[in-house]
C-alpha cells in the first residue's frame, strides 16, 4: 500500500514538473503568437484566444491543470497516449485537480518533445466536430471578418477555417468525445500559429470538397498523415500570399501565357467592342427603326474604315483579297512607309468585317513591300503574298510569328522581279498558285513545295518583247485561259496549257499602263464570262468581250487615273471603280451607261488603289494611298440583281454595240460626237494604226 | 492588352492565374487582388455547374452585367482574363 502511494506521489511530481514545462512552453508559444498577430495585424486572433481563456477559467479551472489533472487519473497512460489526444474529457470535468507536491524533479524534461507532436492529432479532431453543428460558428465569424485587415480577399479563406475552430467550442460533447477544454486553447493557438498553411491549403481546395462534406474520414485519420499534411500546406500559402515581380515576369514570359493571351484578348476584343444593345425595350419609343429606313435609302453610305495607326499610316494598299471560307475575313497588302524605315517594307494585315473591333485580327510583316496578297483558297490558315523582291511569301495564322513561315527563292528559276499579281486556282484536290512578274514570266506553284516552281512561262509579244505585267484576271471557272494587263497599255489574252501555251489574243485600246482587270464572274441564265474590264492611267474604263479585240464600251466619266475596276459578284451589270481624286463610282450598266449611278468621294479625297466587293455584294471596300480600307455599303436595290437584269444586260450590251457602229461612221466622217470628245479620241486613235 | 484597355469604355484588365492571384493589371492593388479572389472562386464555380451538366462541356466566357459594370470574363487552363467596362458607350 505504501508502496502503492509512494508510486503515487512520484507520479504526481513527475506530473508536476511535465505541467510546468508545459506552462513554460505555452507562455513561449503565446508570446511567439502575439508577435506573429502583431506582424500580421490580426486583431481578432488575440480576441479569440482571450476569449478562450475567459471560456476556460469560466470552466473553473486552469487549463493546464485540468491536462494534467486528466493525466494524473489516467496514471497507466504513456506521455505518448497522451499527447495523442486520447485523454478523457469526461474524467477531466469531474476530477478535481489535485495539486500534486513536487518534491521530485526528475529528469523527465525529456518528455518535451511529446508536445510538441500533440498538434496535429488535435487539428484532426476540429476537423471532425465541425460536421455537427453549424449555427454556433458564425457569431464569432462575422466579428473576426470585420477586424481583418484584408477583407475580401483573406476572408474568404478564413470563413471556412473559422468554422471549423469556432464549432469547436459549440460541441458538447464531453461525453463523446475525449475533448478537452484545454485541447481546445492550445487547439486555437496551434491553429493560429499554422494559419498561413490552412489558408493555402483550403485556399487550394475547389470549392465542393471544402471540410464539410469529409468529416467522418478526417476524424478516423491517424495523426501521422495530418503531420505529412502539415508540410506541404506551407509551400502553396506562401505563392499564395504574394508572387514577387521576378515571378510575375517569369509567368508572364512563358510561352503559355502568351498562348492565352493571345487567345483571351482576341476574345474579348470582341466581346468589349460587341455593343449590341440587349436591354432594347420595344414597347418604348422606337425612334431606332427610322433611322435605319433612312440608311437603306442611300444608295452608297460609308460604314467603317479600317486603320491601323502602327502598321497601316502612309502605307499605299497594294491588294484586297476576301478569304473564301471565313467571308468577313479580309486580307489587305500595303507597301512601305517612307516615314519609317525601320519597320519592315511589307506590312499584311486580315480584318474582320463582322466584329467591330477597330483592330486588325492578324498582323504579318515582311521585308519586302507586298504588292498582292490573297488567301490560299483551299487552305484557311495560309496568307500568300508577292512581294516587290520577286519572292513569294507565306503566312500562316496558326503560328505565333508575324514573319512568313515560307518563302520562295530569289532565284533564275523563280521571279526576279516584282510580282503584282498572284491567285489561286483549280479545285481543293487539284489548285495551284499562280504568280506573274513585271518580266513576263508566269510561274505556277504547289502550295506545298515553294522552293521551286512547278512550271513557268514567258508572256511576250509577238515579236519576243516580255510583257510587263501589271494585272491579272481569270474568267470565271477557268484554270487555263487567263486576262493579263500590261505597262503598256495592252491587255492580253493567254493559257497555260496546251500546244500554244503563252499569249494568244492582243487587245489594244488603252493609252496607258492598265491598273486593274475584273472578268466576269456572276453566274446566271445567261453566260457573261466573255466579258471583262479594264481600267487605265489613261482616265477610262473599258468593256471588252475576249471575242472581240476592239472595246465593247469606254467609260469616260473620270477625270484623273482609274486605278481600279471591280464586277459585282452578285449583279450581273454593275461594277465599281476607283480613281485618284477619291472617287468611287458604281455603275449599273441596265440604268445608264454614261454617268456612274452611285458615286462617293472619300473623305480628304485620298488617291484610291484598289477596290474589292464583299463575296455579298452589299458592301464595297476600297483602298488608299495612305493605308486606309474605307468600307461602303451599297442601297440594296443597287446591289441586289432582279430577275430581268441578265436579259437587260443583254440588250444594253447590244445598244453598245450598237452605238459603237455609229460611232465607226462618225470616225469615217471625222466627226467626233459625245460629250467628252478628248476620251473618245483617245478610245478611237488606236483604230487606225490597225 | 494595351489594345484593350485602349478600348473606350474598359475600366480594367487583369490577368489571374489558376490560383487566384493576378499576374497582369492595370487596376489599383486593392481592386486587383479583390477582383482576382472573387472572380477566381466565381468562375472556378461556374466552370463547375458547366462540368457537371455536361461532362465534355466547358466553361469557355462568363459575361456579368450589372448596373454599373459588366465584366467579362474569359477563363482557361492556367489563366483567367478578366476586362470590367462601363455599358454606357
Amino acid at each position: 500500500m505504501a508502496d502503492r502511494k509512494a508510486e503515487l506521489e512520484r507520479k504526481k511530481a513527475k506530473l508536476q514538473a511535465l505541467r510546468e514545462e508545459k506552462e513554460r512552453r505555452r507562455i513561449e508559444k503565446a508570446q511567439k503568437d502575439a508577435e506573429e498577430v502583431a506582424i500580421r495585424a490580426v486583431s481578432s486572433e488575440k480576441d479569440q484566444r482571450k476569449e478562450l481563456d475567459q471560456m476556460l477559467s469560466s470552466l473553473g479551472v486552469a487549463p493546464v491543470s485540468d491536462v494534467l489533472s486528466s493525466l494524473s487519473s489516467l496514471s497507466s497512460l504513456t506521455p505518448e497516449q497522451s499527447a495523442n489526444g486520447t485523454p478523457d474529457s469526461s474524467l477531466q470535468l469531474h476530477t478535481a485537480p489535485p495539486a500534486a507536491s513536487n518534491k521530485r524533479r526528475a529528469s523527465q524534461l525529456s518528455v518535451v518533445s511529446v508536445q510538441s507532436t500533440n498538434i496535429p492529432p488535435r487539428e484532426m479532431v476540429t476537423y471532425a466536430k465541425q460536421t455537427q453543428t453549424v449555427s454556433s460558428g458564425h457569431e464569432r465569424d462575422g466579428s473576426s471578418s470585420s477586424s481583418s485587415p484584408l477583407k475580401g480577399y483573406f476572408e474568404d479563406w478564413w470563413r471556412p477555417r473559422k468554422d471549423e475552430y469556432n464549432l469547436n467550442p459549440g460541441l458538447e460533447w464531453e461525453d463523446e468525445f475525449t475533448v478537452l477544454t484545454y485541447d481546445d486553447t492550445s487547439q486555437a493557438e496551434d491553429e493560429e500559429s499554422s494559419l498561413p498553411h490552412l489558408d493555402g491549403f483550403q485556399s487550394k481546395l475547389p470549392p465542393g470538397i471544402l471540410p464539410h462534406g469529409l468529416p467522418q474520414v478526417k476524424e478516423v485519420q491517424p495523426a501521422l498523415t495530418s503531420l505529412e499534411n502539415a508540410p506541404p500546406k506551407q509551400e502553396p500559402a506562401k505563392q499564395v500570399r504574394e508572387l514577387s515581380e521576378e515571378e510575375k515576369q517569369m509567368t508572364i514570359l512563358t510561352e503559355e501565357f502568351q498562348r492565352f493571351l493571345d487567345r483571351a484578348g482576341r476574345l474579348m476584343e470582341r466581346a468589349v467592342s460587341e455593343s449590341v444593345d440587349i436591354y432594347t425595350d420595344y414597347t418604348g419609343v422606337a425612334d431606332g427603326d427610322e433611322a435605319g429606313d433612312e440608311k437603306s435609302g442611300l444608295r452608297l453610305s460609308l460604314n467603317r474604315c479600317f486603320y491601323d495607326d502602327r502598321w497601316s499610316r502612309n502605307r499605299c494598299l497594294t491588294s484586297l483579297d476576301w478569304s473564301p471560307q471565313y467571308p468577313e475575313l479580309l486580307v489587305a497588302s500595303y507597301h512601305n512607309n517612307e516615314d519609317s524605315p525601320n519597320d519592315p517594307d511589307g506590312v499584311c494585315l486580315i480584318w474582320n468585317t463582322k466584329f467591330k473591333k477597330t483592330t486588325p485580327e492578324y498582323i504579318f510583316h515582311c521585308q519586302s513591300p507586298v504588292l498582292a496578297a490573297t488567301f490560299a483558297r483551299f487552305h484557311p490558315n495560309l496568307v500568300l503574298g508577292g512581294t516587290y523582291s520577286g519572292q513569294i511569301v507565306l503566312w500562316d495564322n496558326r503560328v505565333q510569328k508575324r514573319t512568313p513561315i515560307q518563302r520562295t527563292p530569289l532565284s533564275t528559276s523563280a521571279h526576279t522581279h516584282p510580282v503584282y499579281c498572284l491567285s489561286v486556282v483549280g479545285t481543293q484536290n487539284a489548285h495551284n498558285l499562280i504568280s506573274v512578274s513585271t518580266d513576263g514570266r508566269l510561274c505556277s506553284w504547289s502550295l506545298d513545295m515553294l522552293s521551286q516552281p512547278q512550271e513557268t512561262l514567258e508572256l511576250q509579244h509577238k515579236q519576243g518583247k516580255p510583257i510587263a505585267v501589271t494585272c491579272l484576271a481569270f474568267p470565271h471557272g477557268d484554270v487555263n485561259n487567263f486576262i493579263v494587263g500590261s505597262e503598256e497599255g495592252s491587255v492580253y489574252t493567254a493559257c497555260r496549257h496546251g500546244s500554244k501555251a503563252g499569249v494568244t489574243e492582243t487587245y489594244e485600246g488603252h493609252q496607258g499602263p492598265v491598273t486593274g482587270i475584273s472578268a466576269h464572274s456572276v453566274q446566271g441564265a445567261i453566260d457573261f464570262s466573255h466579258l471583262f474590264l479594264t481600267s487605265s492611267f489613261d482616265w477610262t474604263v473599258k468593256l471588252w468581250s475576249v471575242k472581240e479585240n476592239r472595246p465593247l464600251y469606254s467609260f469616260e466619266d473620270n477625270g484623273d487615273y482609274v486605278y481600279d475596276v471591280a464586277w459585282s459578284p452578285v449583279h450581273p451589270a454593275l461594277f465599281a471603280t476607283v480613281d485618284g481624286t477619291g472617287r468611287l463610282d458604281l455603275w449599273d450598266l441596265n440604268q445608264d451607261t454614261e454617268v456612274p449611278t452611285a458615286s462617293a468621294l472619300v473623305e480628304g479625297a485620298p488617291a484610291l488603289n484598289r477596290v474589292s466587293w464583299t463575296p455579298s455584294g452589299l458592301h464595297v471596300t476600297v483602298g488608299d494611298d495612305m493605308g486606309k480600307i474605307w468600307v461602303y455599303d451599297v442601297g440594296e436595290q443597287l446591289s441586289q440583281p432582279r430577275i430581268d437584269d441578265w436579259s437587260k444586260f443583254v440588250y444594253t450590251l447590244q445598244e453598245l454595240k450598237n452605238n459603237q457602229a455609229d460611232e465607226e461612221i462618225d470616225k469615217l466622217n471625222l466627226s467626233s460626237s459625245g460629250p467628252s470628245s478628248l476620251g473618245n479620241l483617245a478610245s478611237l486613235s488606236p483604230n487606225p494604226l490597225r | 492588352m494595351k489594345r484593350i484597355q485602349s478600348h473606350k469604355g474598359v475600366v480594367g484588365t487583369i490577368v489571374v492565374n489558376s490560383e487566384g492571384i493576378p499576374i497582369k493589371t492595370t487596376m489599383d492593388n486593392t481592386t486587383t487582388v479583390q477582383y482576382a479572389g472573387l472572380i477566381s472562386q466565381l468562375s472556378d464555380k461556374a466552370r463547375s455547374v458547366v462540368r457537371d451538366l455536361d461532362p465534355t462541356n466547358d466553361l469557355t466566357f462568363l459575361r456579368i452585367r450589372s448596373r454599373k459594370h459588366e465584366i467579362m470574363v474569359a477563363p482557361d487552363k492556367e489563366f483567367i482574363l478578366i476586362v470590367i467596362q462601363n455599358p454606357t458607350e
